[in-house]
């Protein structure tokens, strides 16, 4: 930092803000801070959250910088007012949670498509852009492939297809303006990335637009900055990418295709990303275009195994379900855990009421149960599945064999049926009267086969055995117990 | 109903995916708090969204789980022929 500011010697702080605050009136050597981008944008790259500051600060510098194509840079060379810097900053938290959360999920992407921080930095200074704000741009540019370098310009740009579409996320994460600033900065690479590089770039912009749509504003620029590559290019405007300009157009075309495969993934990211890839390859399209399908395939499959991977296990951890389907099965999820966060909470209740329990006590137990948190009063249609168990309220359902060959749990989480029957129904604590022997329970096939204890749940009426669901032969129990209870 | 989202997969499978992100949504929107502060809808990815519920699926077994030993330990101390008693069973038993 302090090389930036040969002039302030006195006050190093006012130096700093100087940087990050004002693109302006920097005298410093150009190759130096040339020289610091290298490392920052490296250190930016490898570290997320730093990429903001660094680039705030590199913008600025860079601003001054021609934008000749071969500078190094280029991206960063948008003049950012400090409007829109503030506006990074304002968006910095809140996209960093989603850059997080993105990372988890992309995290084996990330890996697996690229290692080398070299690339990355030899994209940077291969981007020819003079783009706007977009702290976010000098990752982009990380992100596009050094084609220049490019030596392996192939495999590289084969792995960017999946990087930048990660990076996009990545960068949308931060977001503000990136999509919008790596659009322009790939349309503006071309005499050195051109092709590749704009096309990864543009499609981590894409992926970015998509990604961060929380980031209102700048997101919909991007994304309109992505679907219209033209314009997009001529706003971005700043510097010498006209040839890329002429190159994108034609690639348009190709995009379509690959849009479509990506719409088909159900990925709403990948439709403008992919599209701006095609477009900003250029030279080699069919070549690059299918390497990008498949890479892009490659990802979506993986992205898809792990969403089925993670559906197995819940459904695992989701007693009797029985259904292939995915939605009936998420549906049996949600109720189950809606189901056991109730058991949970009364129990806690139970817990806390029982030291102070005294006789009179346990008639505001099931006054409190009920209340927890079954107000509705006409059970669900999503318990049709189990008319049994309303219907056998009195009588114990026989439903309760069902349950033969689930898992056993010891306390098998509140009825859902508990929080879907009417109060008057609900009777789990004993003591009470209008006990409804069917603490309904749409889940007692879920609880216990194994019974901890036995069903005496109540001493009165029809307990419901709410473990009884294993046999018929419950319900002779309990009425013996509730007799002599 | 797998039947008629079946049909409804060979006419469109982006209805099927609809349905079952919606579902995952509410799903969140409902019960997980870390995703409701975290993620914003759009921005859900479903493996991670899935993740988050068998956590939270297992969390709240456990959590079942303590409570249930704690009322069972409480049982113990007290009158097993009380009302209380009866109370706590119930609880531990359903």
């Amino acid at each position: 930092m302090h090389h930036f500011v040969p002039d302030f010697d006195t006050d190093d702080d006012y130096v700093n803000n100087n940087h990050n605050s004002s693109s302006s009136s920097l005298n410093l050597p150009r190759k130096s801070i040339m020289g610091e981008d290298d490392d920052l944008m490296e250190l930016l790259w490898q570290n997320g959250q730093v990429v903001v500051q660094n680039q705030r600060l590199h913008n600025n510098n860079n601003t001054k910088k021609p934008s000749s194509s071969s500078s190094p840079t280029k991206l960063l060379q948008a003049p950012i007012p400090p409007s829109m810097d503030n506006h990074h900053q304002q968006q910095q938290p809140s996209t960093d949670q989603n850059l997080f959360i993105q990372e988890d999920e992309m995290t084996s992407w990330l890996h697996y498509p690229l290692r080398d921080d070299d690339f990355c930095s030899d994209l940077l200074f291969s981007a020819a852009t003079s783009t706007p704000p977009c702290a976010t741009s000098q990752v982009v540019t990380a992100v596009r492939p050094p084609v220049p370098p490019s030596n392996e310009s192939r495999p590289p740009v084969r792995n960017f297809m999946n990087f930048s579409r990660l990076r996009g996320d990545f960068n949308n994460g931060r977001g503000e303006s990136g999509p919008k600033t790596i659009v322009r900065e790939s349309t503006q690479v071309s005499p050195s990335a051109t092709p590749s590089s704009a096309a990864a770039s543009e499609s981590g912009l894409t992926r970015g637009t998509d990604g961060t749509e929380s980031s209102t504003g700048l997101n919909r620029k991007g994304k309109a900055v992505a679907m219209t590559m033209a314009p997009a290019i001529e706003i971005t405007g700043t510097s010498s990418s006209v040839v890329s300009k002429s190159e994108i157009e034609p690639e348009k075309t190709n995009v379509d295709d690959k849009k479509r495969k990506e719409r088909e993934a159900t990925t709403e990211e990948a439709e403008c990303r992919s599209e701006e890839t095609k477009q900003a390859r250029g030279s080699t399209t069919s070549t690059k275009r299918s390497r990008a399908a498949e890479v892009h395939n490659l990802s979506e499959r993986k992205r898809r195994d792990r969403i089925n991977e993670r559906m197995k296990a819940l459904q695992e951890l989701i007693p009797r379900c029985n259904k292939s389907d995915k939605a009936s099965m998420l549906d049996e999820a949600i109720e189950y855990m809606k189901s056991l966060q109730l058991q949970i909470q009364v129990m806690s209740m139970g817990c806390g009421m029982m030291p102070m329990m005294y006789p009179g006590m346990q008639q505001y137990m099931p006054h409190m149960a009920m209340g927890m948190g079954m107000n509705q009063p006409l059970p669900p249609p999503s318990f049709m599945p189990f008319p049994n168990m309303l219907a056998a309220q009195r009588p114990l359902p026989t439903q309760t064999q069902m349950g033969g060959s689930t898992p056993q749990y010891p306390v098998h989480a509140s009825d859902p049926s508990r929080v879907f029957v009417p109060n008057q129904q609900y009777d789990p604590t004993s003591g009470q009267p209008p006990q409804y022997p069917g603490y309904m329970d749409p889940y007692q096939q879920f609880r216990g086969l194994h019974l901890t204890q036995p069903p005496q749940f109540q001493n009165q009426a029809t307990s419901y055995p709410s473990s009884s669901r294993v046999s018929s032969s419950k319900e002779s129990e309990d009425q013996g117990n509730q007799t002599t209870g | 109903m797998s039947s008629s989202r079946r049909s409804r997969q060979a006419s469109t499978s982006s209805r099927i995916s609809d349905d079952q992100i919606t579902d995952l949504i509410s799903k969140l929107r409902q019960s997980i708090p870390e995703i409701r502060q975290n993620r914003r809808s759009n921005t859900v990815s479903a493996s991670k969204v899935l993740q988050e519920t068998c956590n939270y699926i297992r969390n709240l077994n456990k959590e079942a789980d303590d409570l249930s030993d704690r009322l069972t330990q409480l049982l113990e101390s007290i009158d097993p022929n009380s009302p209380q008693a009866a109370v706590i069973r119930s609880l531990i038993n359903g």
